[in-house]
Order: structure tokens, then sequence, then C-alpha cells
């Protein structure tokens, strides 16, 4: 479980302090719409909505065990179902929202109820395949434009929306720290994640317990994708349900420390960081597949508990520095 | 009788690991099981706790048919069981580890912690409990395997090659340790090689060779079965004898 | 009824070349539990490379075969000890780590052949294109049946190598049990690295004839990673024989569906499929899977 929280209460030091940096963290984040211009705004409001991202695949991937690769079928689906709630039915906007948040549980509800019984082979074949089919239909239906995508009403406040994207962020984080670090589903999540066969064995009922994990990881993007949707006011398949969408979540969680609370907050950070950074110096370009996919086998070979891995062995102390290079070495 | 097995049978491939096993539990009662490797032991044991469905052949567990039941379901009813390499949740303390098992039957986490003290108490390893598992030894594991059956409050507990890697220091505790288990109600079937555990702790012992019952008897007549010394040793180590 | 027969074939031939990108991958799994989220990329690259060969040096593509064979074994022997570092150890989870690994490699494979040949799609034309066969009950582009008959050459030889030879026997061997094999003298882990470079020069052969086939073009990775998984779910994951029956289903399920409900409904059609296997027999139509 969290080990900076248990080591903490083995060696009883407050931690009042992270706490109180989390605190200020907030504060801060709720005055930028006042103090920094548009370009950042959209910025930090996009990192906001990565950080959710990634940590709604971090539910199913790095607290249950179990990869989905089609992970960013959930948010193309919330930005369509959004879309057209908004503009074929003339709901609101946080109806359409709801409705998509829970429209992509539901059928990660279905696609979970045969993969989730078998190993987790299966499970990463079947999301990865249902991603391509969801872009594919998205491709193909007239009431989602086809490939010209669609467009939704236009309102251009970017305040408006840096505070929704950050209030749904940290509901992401907040269910995910009551439900995962310190619930009863967070300890049965957690047993199936390290031992599945045991874990069946002191009566936890693992398929219905992935199968809820795997619904609540898909609600979060759902609702993401309606923001986005409504944020940049025009969608296409290959905008929100591109591949990339899962290939950056999954490298944000990777790199941040999967499986931590925190890692895939720190792993959106700096992937887009140095994704906004590529595209200022090269522009528009493929290269950053090129080093999403060679930062993705790096961190499994190199680092696989990713940032906050490295963080927890202290490695900026030179003692740990050198143990964790000569472990490094030794292959 | 607790548990009733009636013409257990599964085959892997082309082998049969359990051939039409019939055997029954008296409430209260320790049984054991033995035979040489791959006889069929561990198999029955997942069968009996649902991990593997038989290709026929009920399992009948205080009155109810529970053959095929995943086994999530047949721990909530009342079977424990350890396995034969412990399989700790590595992430997690020790406490942790206890508390995933009771959380079929307590309500809240605070008597969950509870309970899992009392247990890890009760299993002598409190002074461990909030150690993370990767940091505790053989046996302390094999106790925390035992700790995290205990939590699921079982009526039956099957202990699968308990003593596999122990000191006979260490071999002593168990055997003690399995005893208060008992004496507390617990009906208990031991599948094991080390036969002095076996002679002290068990009323019944069945043989089994090739998936097969070949013997059912006390432990001092077992002993002296020629069969069953003809399964172990061969034939002909019993011809000359 | 001409229809129907025309689709039938069509069907046949296109899952006689599917069997190919199946087999390997099949393989690979069964052998070290590696599910290989790169197969459709080292068919991308098979197809480029070719398409280089022929575009530089000529000839039709099917000459380059082995030697693209031998070029992509040696590719699989450098990466498969990365792998396997990836799948090893006492890390987190070695499945897990393995699946992320190999996820990552198909990003960087596809954003590297994006970044060097870009979006345009690029075909090969050879002696053959443009010209048919007639079977009698149907006409059948003679480069698709060529393509399909080096398919079924390919498989045969696979065939008879995993069933008949010492080695494929190690192979099914450590499959099966890997600790006995491990016993008996198969080092598992030379065993691993054969398996996926056999692998990888089959799924690069593949990538020849769909090359020869249709378009090339670098996101057509994705396609095949698809088609190669539902071949083995279908077959029973690890079950290299059923992959044969598998993938001439989807031959035919692709075809059909093309033909009679049309071509932007297949993958919609494919999924429901897998979706059904993966409810009633999870193990493959024929119950053999892992």
């Amino acid at each position: 479980m969290p080990t900076w929280a248990d080591q903490a209460k083995l060696n009883s030091t407050p931690i009042a302090w992270q706490w109180v940096c989390l605190g200020l963290i907030f504060l801060v984040s709720l005055i930028i719409p006042w103090i920094v211009s548009p370009l950042w705004i959209r910025i930090v409001t996009e990192i906001f909505m990565w950080a959710g991202l990634a940590q709604s695949w971090n539910i199913i991937g790095g607290y249950t065990g179990y990869l989905s690769f089609g992970h960013g079928a959930f948010f193309g689906m919330g930005a369509y179902v959004t879309g057209i709630a908004m503009m074929n039915l003339e709901w609101p906007f946080g109806v359409g929202l709801l409705f998509s948040g829970i429209l992509a549980a539901l059928l990660a509800a279905v696609i979970g109820y045969p993969t989730l019984r078998l190993r987790g082979a299966y499970f990463a074949i079947a999301t990865w395949a249902f991603g391509e089919m969801i872009r594919q239909i998205a491709t193909i239906l007239d009431v989602t434009g086809g490939a010209f995508g669609m467009q939704l009403p236009p309102f251009l406040n970017l305040s408006f929306f840096y505070y929704v994207m950050l209030g749904i962020t940290g509901l992401t984080y907040l269910t995910t720290y009551l439900l995962l670090e310190r619930s009863r589903f967070g300890y049965k999540l957690l047993a199936i994640r390290e031992h599945e066969e045991a874990a069946e064995m002191v009566g936890v009922d693992t398929v219905t317990i992935k199968i809820k994990a795997f619904a609540l990881s898909a609600f979060f993007p759902g609702v993401f994708g309606g923001i986005y949707a409504y944020w940049v006011t025009y969608i296409h398949p290959d905008s929100v349900l591109g591949a990339q969408i899962t290939d950056f979540m999954v490298v944000m969680v990777f790199l941040g420390g999967v499986g931590s609370l925190w890692g895939p907050f720190l792993g959106a950070f700096v992937v887009q960081l140095i994704n906004r950074y590529l595209w200022l110096v090269w522009g528009e370009g493929t290269f950053y597949l090129i080093i999403i996919g060679a930062a993705i086998c790096a961190v499994v070979l190199f680092i696989p508990n990713g940032i906050i891995g490295l963080l927890e062995k202290r490695i900026f102390s030179p003692r740990g520095a050198l143990s964790q290079l000569r472990k490094l070495i030794k292959w | 009788m607790l548990l009733q097995s009636h013409e257990l049978t599964i085959s892997f491939g082309g082998l049969t690991a359990v051939d039409r096993l019939s055997l029954a539990v008296e409430k209260g009662s320790v049984l054991g099981i033995i035979g040489p490797n791959g006889s069929g032991k561990t198999t029955f044991f997942n069968l009996v706790t649902g991990a593997y469905a038989p290709d026929s052949g009920k399992v009948i567990f205080e009155g109810k048919d529970i053959t095929g039941l995943r086994p999530h379901r047949i721990a909530q009813l009342g079977i424990g069981r350890t396995f034969q390499i412990p399989a700790p949740f590595s992430k997690m303390t020790v406490l942790q580890n206890v508390m995933v098992g009771t959380f079929i039957h307590a309500s809240t986490m605070k008597a969950a912690k509870e309970k899992a003290w009392e247990i890890l108490e009760r299993v002598r390893l409190d002074e461990k409990a909030n150690h993370q598992v990767v940091n505790v030894t053989l046996e302390d594991r094999k106790r925390l395997e035992l700790a995290r059956a205990l939590a699921t409050e079982p009526t039956l507990l099957l202990l699968d090659e308990a003593m596999a890697g122990l000191t006979p220091v260490e071999v002593k505790a168990a055997v003690e340790l399995i005893q208060s288990l008992h004496t507390r109600g617990l009906t208990i079937i031991v599948v094991e090689h080390v036969m002095d555990v076996i002679l002290s702790l068990c009323h019944r012992v069945v043989v089994l060779n090739y998936g097969r019952k070949i013997a059912e008897d006390t432990p001092d007549r077992i002993v002296n079965n020629q069969e069953v010394i003809k399964a172990y040793l061969g034939e002909r180590y019993s011809a000359r004898n | 009824m001409e229809l129907f027969l025309q689709t039938l074939i069509d069907g046949l031939l296109i899952g006689g070349l599917i069997i190919v990108v199946g087999i390997g991958f099949s393989l690979c799994f069964g052998v070290m539990h590696i599910v290989d989220f790169a197969v459709g990329e080292w068919v991308m690259v098979g197809a480029y490379v070719s398409f280089l060969f022929v575009r530089h040096l000529g000839h039709d593509p099917m000459i380059y075969l082995p030697l693209i064979f031998f070029t992509f074994c040696a590719c699989g022997w450098v990466i498969y000890p990365l792998i396997y570092r990836a799948v090893s150890g006492k890390r987190h989870n070695p499945v897990l780590m393995g699946l992320v690994f190999t996820f990552g490699i198909s990003i960087l494979a596809k954003g590297g052949a994006l970044s060097v040949w870009g979006y345009h799609i690029q075909s090969i034309t050879t002696w053959l294109s443009g010209k048919s066969i007639s079977l009698g009950i149907a006409t059948v582009p003679a480069l698709r049946f060529s393509g399909f008959a080096f398919g079924i050459l390919i498989t045969i030889l696979f065939m008879i190598f995993l069933y008949r030879t010492k080695w494929g026997i190690v192979i099914r061997a450590t499959a099966q049990d890997r600790d006995t094999a491990n016993l008996l003298g198969a080092d598992v882990r030379k065993v691993g690295a054969f398996v996926y470079s056999l692998y990888a020069g089959i799924t690069g052969m593949s990538g020849v004839l769909i090359g020869a086939l249709f378009s090339i073009h670098a996101a057509m990775g994705a396609k095949y990673c698809t088609l190669a998984f539902f071949v083995v779910v279908l077959a029973g994951m690890g079950y290299v024989p059923g992959v044969i029956i598998a993938a001439l289903i989807l031959g035919l399920l692709q075809s059909f569906v093309g033909v009679y409900i049309g071509g932007r409904y297949n993958l919609v059609a494919l999924f429901m499929v897998m979706y059904g296997v993966l409810l009633i027999t999870p193990k493959g139509i024929l119950r053999k899977g892992i």
C-alpha cells in the first residue's frame, strides 16, 4: 500500500506537512486563471485533464494490475456522447457529462464481464480491439458526423473549463484516495493484483471487484471526454479516439509510478511539458511517438516503479543514488 | 460428515490427476492425506476449494453440493486453505494481509483490523504485524498463510504441506499451533510428507497414489500397510521385505 | 451463387495469409506466455522492407522471402533479451511488464515508420499484378493466389518443423511444461530466444505477402495486430494448429461481411465474434487454448 504513509507510521514522523503542501498547491491552482496568460491557462488545463486521465487508467492498470489498452475509447465515447447530447438532444452540459460517464462505465462493465474472468493477456487484447472498433464505429455513424467529426455549441470561456477540469481531476484523485487507498475495496484490489488466486481463496469475489474497478476507471475518462469536447468545440475520430490517447495514458502512469496515488500526476506533468516543448521546437509531427515508445520501454527495463519508485528509494541522497546505480549496473 | 467427495475425477491432457476419489471427513477430526509426489493431493485440495472444476464427481460440504462453485464462494461458506509455497500479498504488511481475509465477516475497517490483530496474536505473529511481507522469514510466512486462512472463520481448514521447509524446532511449534486450532473445534485436513507430524496429529489417514485412494486407516496401521510401502518405496523394496 | 462462391474463395485466400500472421504469434504466446503487441509492426516493417528491395533491386517480392526471414530472425534474436529482462525478475508483475514492453515497442516502431515514411501509401507492382487466374468456378487475381500459395507453403514448412524435427519437439515440450523441459536439458532461455526469432522471421515474411497484395502504410500495423488477436483468441491462445482453422474462418468472415454488409463494419463483426468466443468458449472454439 502507500509506502510513504506506512513508513511514516512506522517512523512516527508527522505527515501533516504533506497535507499542507497539497493544500498550498490547491490554493495556488485556484488563482492561476487570474494570474497567467491564456496560453498558460490552456496548458495547465490540459495538464489537469491528463493527470485525471492517467489516474483513471491507473485504477485498472496500476491498482488492479489489468492493462486496458483501449482506454482512450472511453474518452472519445464521452466526447461524442456529450456532443450528441448537447447538439441533438439539447441537454445541458452537466447532464451530458454525467450521461457520458455513466455510459462509459456501463460499457466497461459489459466489456469486462467476459474478459475479466480470464487472464490479463485476454483483457489487454480485448480492450485494445475494443478501442479499434469504437474508432471505426465513430467513423461510420452519421450521428457522429462520420470521418468529418462533429461540432459542439461554442462556449469560449477558458476559466470555466479550467475550473471544471480542476474539479473533475480533483474528484478523480479524491475518489482514488478514498476508494483505493483507504477502503476494503482498495485492499481487495491490491490483493487481486499481488496474488489473485490467493485473494479468491480468502473470499474476495475477484471478478465482481475487477468489473467494478474497470467501470470506475472508465467513468472519469467519459466525463473528461465530454469536457474536452465542449472545450475544443470540434471533435473527430482521430482527435478523440486516436490510439495516441491510450499511449499517453500508459506512458504517463508508468513514468510517474504505476499503482501509486501521485505517480500519474507526476507523469502527466512531465510528459505534457515535454510534449508541448517538442511541439514548439519541432512542430506537429510523429516523432513524439518514438519518444513515448522508447520511454515506455526504458521505464519497464530500468525504473519499473517510475519516478515515485525512485523517490521512495531516496535516489536523491548520495548513498541511495549510489546503491541504485550499483544495482542497475549488475545487469 | 463435514466434507465428502464422491467419485471425484479430473484429468489434465492425458493424465488423470485424481481418479474417482471418494473420501469423508468427520466434523472435529483431523484427516491426513499422504502419497508420493504427483499422487493428486494438491489437486484434490484445488478441487475442494473450487480452483478446479472436476470432470465428474461431487464435493459435499455441510450437506450442500459445492461442486463447481467459485473459490470465493466456497471460502465464504467456511473452507480455508493454505498453499504449499506461501502466497502472501507482496506490497502489503502482515496485518493488511490478514485483514483481507477478515472482510468476509467484518463489516467495518476497524472491526477488520481488530479481528486481524487477534488472529495474529493467536499465531504469535503480532510483533511483525506492521512489517512488509517481503521482509519476513519463511516460518513467519507460513504462519501468515495460516493466519490469513483463519481470518475467514473457516469450519474446515486445508493445510497443504505446511511443514515443508521448516526446521525441526519450527515443525514442533507448528504442530502445537495446529493442535491448538483443533482443540478449538476446527476440522482439519493435512497433506504432509513428514510422517511424525501425521502420526501425532491425525485421527485417520488417506493414502493416494496416481490419483486413487489406495488405503484409509488409522495412522499406526497405515505405516505397516503393504500397499502404502510399495507405493512409496517401490515394488522391489517391498518384495525384498 | 457466383457472388457467393467468389466471396468464399476470396475469404479463403485472405484466410491463408492471415494464418502466417497468426502461427508465429500463437507459438510465441504458447511457449513464453508473451503477447507481442508489436506483431502488427513486424508485419508492417516486413512489408516496407520488401517494398524497398523491390524498388531498388527489382524482381518479384516473393524472391526476397528467405532473405527477409533470416534478417528478421536476427532482429528477433537481438530484441528478445530485452523482452526477457522485462518479463523476468522479482519486479512488480512480469506478465504485466511484458505486455507494456511490447506495447511500447509497437508505439516506437509505428512512430519510427511514420517519421521515416510519413502517411504516404505505397504499393508494390509485380509481373503478376493485374493478371487473373481462372479456377473454373471463379476468377482470382493471380497476385492474391500467389500470396495464398506462399502462405500455405510457409505454414506447411512451419508445421513440419514444429511436429517433425527435434527442435520442434523441444519447443513444444517447453510450451507444455517449462520446468520439466528445463530439467530434461532444454535451456529455456535459448528456446525462448529461438522461438521469438522464428516468430519475428515468419511474421516478417507475412508482411512481404501482405505488402505485395495490399497497400503499405506506416499505420497498417493496427489492422494486422487486431487480426492476429482475433485469430489467436478464436484458435485458443497458444494452440498453433487451431490458427489454421481460425484464420480461414476469419478470412471468410471478413470477406462475407465486406461483400454483403459493407467493409466498414468488418471490425464490428470481428469484435462481436471475439466477444462471443470469450463469453462462451474462452479456450478457443476447439477448447485447446491455455
